[in-house]
């Protein structure tokens, strides 16, 4: 009875028997309350290391991605200019041919005459030999 | 021949360079975008900044102050001009300081030259404009205006035109006022580059249609190169006019004047901007357009006379191969070798410092003396001494190192002689004249004095290529000549008293060249090749000529071929592709001349008739004449069919006389003159008058009738025959004249004669000596 009363008086007691302005059960579930709340924030903090985390891991890979991709690029313009480079130098080198061969040239009309000349002095040799 | 390049393996340049030009043989300059001007020394290795120019000047041309002003030769260039993409020409010091900077043209200056003798600058620019300026800058004349940029301008050899680039076309332009232009069209590209050697008087062309050409002076193209993968930058002439430099995108290319190419380099340097031959004409430099220079020496050159073969393998080593064991010698030097010359048994090397005579006999001991100045331009050889030819004078030594003579006349410029210009023999030395090209100089070569009265021997019109023999006396020395319409002439050089005929002997001849051992000549005639066996047959007997020839069709040499050597019975022409043909003439001609020299006239006939040849035979007959030998020459006149000369020939040993035989020989090789004189100094009067009467000589024979007195009455006689016989009459005054109160007994004429020639019967007999010898009289 005293209970009820202290009750509309707002007073309350405890199973300890103190007297408390709260009533008990409210005061437990925001006893809990606050315990939910903390394990709440504490969850989050990790999960938001975790998201953070897993950005800059992303972040790195795309950079990795970048980088390969850039080189990639790199590789296919070396080839072509390769292939470019390539078709100067033969082009050098067909130009130094022509110039062999036309010296060849130059040298296989001198090696003819020469050769004329010795068939010319080997008929003379003989002529001459022959009418001595 | 090749060239032996070398680079840098960075460029000392940051930017492309744009020109480079030489000071001495082992100084460069060049000059870049990156405004520097750096001074390379290839003695050291080493290149250092001269100077660093302002922000705003591009250089785009330089050119150095030529060395020899007015004679006096400096020993090094002192400043240069160049020209800047601003619009001006800046005089550059050596040391680098811009002594001076003209506002010369709107837009870029492209290309700025001096002179020959440096009283003048030229400068063109992307306005069109043509500018001549004084040695200080100051503006003389604009030339000449057009609406397109001028691209490269050279100088004409003696400085009195100028040759510039209008868009695809050349012209040549005279400084006169109102003197004649000449304009072609050159190229299907714009032209980027001329050049125009003083030397050999060609000029060089080179565009954007990837071709470079050579051209004459009178814009006839000579060669014309085939398309390149790039367009030609740079082109330049050696100082001697034997070799020319090519410069494309990564290429450069060594050229023979006729064009073509001796050797082809592809070194890394992108684009050749600028060429520039040292003065020795042994190095090249390029001014690459990524920012290199490039330098280049040729080596490789080779000379070939009998079993020798000389190669130059290195700036300082020669090689010499005997072909007929494979013996090789080297031969070392201190300096680099200029130049070089191999002939009449004797190796004659000049390096910068030092003249070299080798013997083939003995390579290892050579004989050394020093020059006085470095760069001999030319050596000829002759078979007792040669001749070096540098920038102040004409030298001749001996074999054996000492000095002869040094002839000169005035207003000589050697820098400008070449093999074509000057000849040498035993006895005489010939120079063609630079400022009278119809002028011959000839000199004794033992004194260096001129030759005889000193008078020069000339010709009415300009003389191209000049050729003395070899061999013979020198009373009978003879020179060849080509002229401008390419007739060739021959005639002797001494020159006593009367003008000795200058005979035509060929018409259309490219090249020629005497033989080493006999007075042979061989020349390639437009279409044919020609060797004359005997050319003073024209002195001789000038129908006799034709049949001295040898001929043969010269379609396999293409056009433009040139007699390399003519050695023994070997002739050795280069085609215009530049491979050489070696050809063979028979050799008994030379062995004829030989006897003849000797005065074997025995064997000489034997020889004839071994050969069975008729060219031979008239040699023989022609030779024989000359000598007076006239046993022989009936025996060969007899054997090439000519009877009307074997009767002549028969008919003057039957003269009474030595005089009149003489005369009469002298009559045969068409020297009537001559004739006339020598039976008038023997006092044969009325001989001289027969002959100018069979000569139908009227006028001269009465003449001589008249003063001497004697004989009037047989020239009148004889002339009344005449005009009987063609139904005419006497129409001549002074004859006329004589024939009043005169009257013709032919008896008595008859009479007269007879007795004249008794006289000289008689006067022969007195003195029966001398008439049995009338045979050889040099």
């Amino acid at each position: 009875m005293a209970k009820g009363i202290l009750g509309e008086a707002g007073l309350h007691f405890d199973e300890l028997n103190k007297l408390r302005v709260l009533d008990p059960e409210v005061s437990q579930q925001t006893v809990e309350l606050k315990d939910e709340c903390k394990a709440f924030v504490d969850k989050i903090a990790e999960f938001k290391k975790n998201v953070s985390n897993f950005i800059e891991l992303v972040d790195q890979q795309a950079k990795a991605a970048e980088n390969e991709k850039i080189k990639a690029i790199g590789a296919r313009n070396l080839l072509k200019s390769i292939t470019k480079q390539r078709e100067a130098q033969q082009q050098q080198l067909q130009a130094l041919i022509a110039e062999k061969m036309t010296q060849l040239e130059r040298y296989r009309v001198e090696y003819e005459t020469l050769c004329k000349t010795e068939v010319d002095q080997n008929e003379f040799i003989d002529q001459f030999i022959f009418q001595k | 021949m090749r060239l032996k390049t070398s680079l840098l393996k960075e460029p000392k340049h940051k930017e492309l360079v744009s020109c480079v030009g030489w000071t001495t043989a082992d100084e460069l300059y060049s000059c870049s975008e990156d405004h520097q001007i750096i001074k390379w020394n290839l003695l050291t290795c080493e290149a250092t900044q001269v100077a660093k120019l302002p922000d705003d000047i591009y250089p785009i041309d330089l050119h150095w102050f030529p060395k020899s002003v007015g004679g006096k030769r400096q020993t090094q260039a002192e400043n240069f001009v160049l020209t800047s993409s601003d619009g001006k020409f800046h005089l550059i010091s050596k040391s680098g300081r811009v002594e001076k900077s003209v506002e010369a043209h709107c837009g870029a200056v492209l290309a700025g030259r001096w002179n020959y003798d440096g009283t003048a600058l030229v400068t063109v620019g992307e306005d069109g404009q043509i500018k001549i300026w004084s040695k200080s800058g100051m503006l003389r004349s604009t030339l000449a205006q057009q609406g397109t940029p001028i691209y490269s301008v050279a100088w004409g050899p003696d400085s009195e035109k100028i040759l510039y680039t209008s868009g695809k076309q050349l012209i040549i332009k005279p400084l006169q006022a109102n003197a004649k232009i000449l304009q072609w069209k050159a190229h299907d590209g714009i032209i980027l580059k001329v050049d125009w050697n003083s030397v050999n008087d060609l000029i060089l062309s080179a565009g954007e249609d990837c071709k470079y050409k050579v051209w004459d002076s009178y814009g006839r193209l000579l060669y014309s190169s085939q398309s390149h993968e790039y367009p030609i930058t740079s082109v330049a002439w050696a100082l001697d006019g034997e070799l020319f430099a090519v410069g494309s995108f990564h290429t450069l290319r060594l050229c023979d004047k006729t064009g073509w190419s001796y050797a082809l380099e592809k070194p890394n340097t992108g684009s050749l901007f600028n060429i520039a031959w040292s003065i020795d004409g042994t190095q090249i430099a390029g001014a690459c357009g990524n920012g290199h220079v490039i330098f280049a020496h040729v080596v490789e050159q080779r000379w070939v006379w009998k079993n020798y073969e000389i190669t130059l393998t290195k700036r300082r080593t020669m090689e010499v191969r005997n072909v007929l064991n494979d013996a090789v010698d080297l031969l070392e030097f201190r300096d680099r070798v200029i130049k070089a010359s191999l002939n009449y048994e004797h190796l004659v090397v000049s390096t910068s410092l030092q003249c070299y005579i080798f013997s083939t006999k003995n390579w290892n001991t050579p004989l050394i003396f020093d020059l006085k100045e470095g760069t001999v331009s030319l050596i000829l050889q002759a078979e007792r001494h040669f001749l070096l030819v540098d920038g102040g004078g004409i030298y001749l030594y001996s074999y054996e190192g000492r000095l002869i003579s040094s002839p000169k006349f005035p207003g000589m410029r050697t820098d400008i002689l070449n093999a074509q210009t000057i000849s040498l023999s035993n006895d005489t030395l010939a120079v063609r004249d630079k400022s009278d090209e119809k002028v011959i100089y000839l000199f004794e070569t033992s004194s260096g004095k001129p030759l005889g009265d000193g008078k020069p021997l000339s010709h009415k019109t300009e003389i191209l290529e000049i050729a003395l023999d070899q061999k013979g006396l020198t009373n009978e020395r003879k020179i060849v000549f080509i002229d401008k319409n390419r007739d060739l002439y021959i005639t002797s050089v001494k020159r006593f008293g009367k003008e000795q005929k200058i005979i035509k002997i060929g018409t259309m001849v490219h090249t020629l060249a005497w033989n080493d051992t006999c007075n042979i000549l061989g020349g390639v005639q437009d279409e044919r090749f020609t060797v004359w066996y005997y050319p003073n047959a024209v002195y001789v007997d000038k129908e006799l000529l034709p049949k001295t020839l040898f001929e043969k069709d010269a379609s396999e040499f293409s056009k433009n071929p040139q007699i390399v050597s003519f050695v023994g019975s070997q002739i050795t022409i280069r085609r215009a592709d530049g491979s050489l043909i070696h050809m063979n003439i028979s050799p008994y001609p030379a062995i004829l001349h030989e006897y003849v020299s000797s005065s074997k006239w025995e064997d000489a006939i034997r020889l004839c008739r071994f050969v069975k040849d008729q060219t031979l035979w008239a040699c023989l007959a022609a030779m024989a004449v000359a000598s007076k030998d006239m046993d022989t020459a009936e025996i060969a006149y007899a054997s090439i069919g000519e009877i009307d000369k074997v009767k002549y020939i028969g008919s003057i040993k039957d003269l009474p006389s030595k005089e009149s035989k003489l005369a009469h020989i002298l009559l045969f090789s068409g020297n009537i003159q001559d004739a006339e004189m020598l039976l008038l100094q023997a006092g044969l009067i009325y001989q001289a008058i027969q002959v100018n009467i069979n000569l139908y000589n009227w006028e001269r024979a009465l003449e001589l009738a008249m003063k001497h007195k004697t004989h009037v009455d047989t020239v009148l006689a004889y002339r009344q025959k005449f005009l009987d016989d063609f139904g005419k009459k006497e129409t001549n005054q002074r004859f006329l004249q004589n024939a009043e109160g005169l009257e013709v007994n032919w008896d008595k004429i008859k009479a007269k004669i007879e007795l004249e020639i008794a006289k000289e019967r008689e006067r022969a007999a007195a003195t029966p000596a001398v008439r049995a010898s009338i045979t050889i009289q040099h």
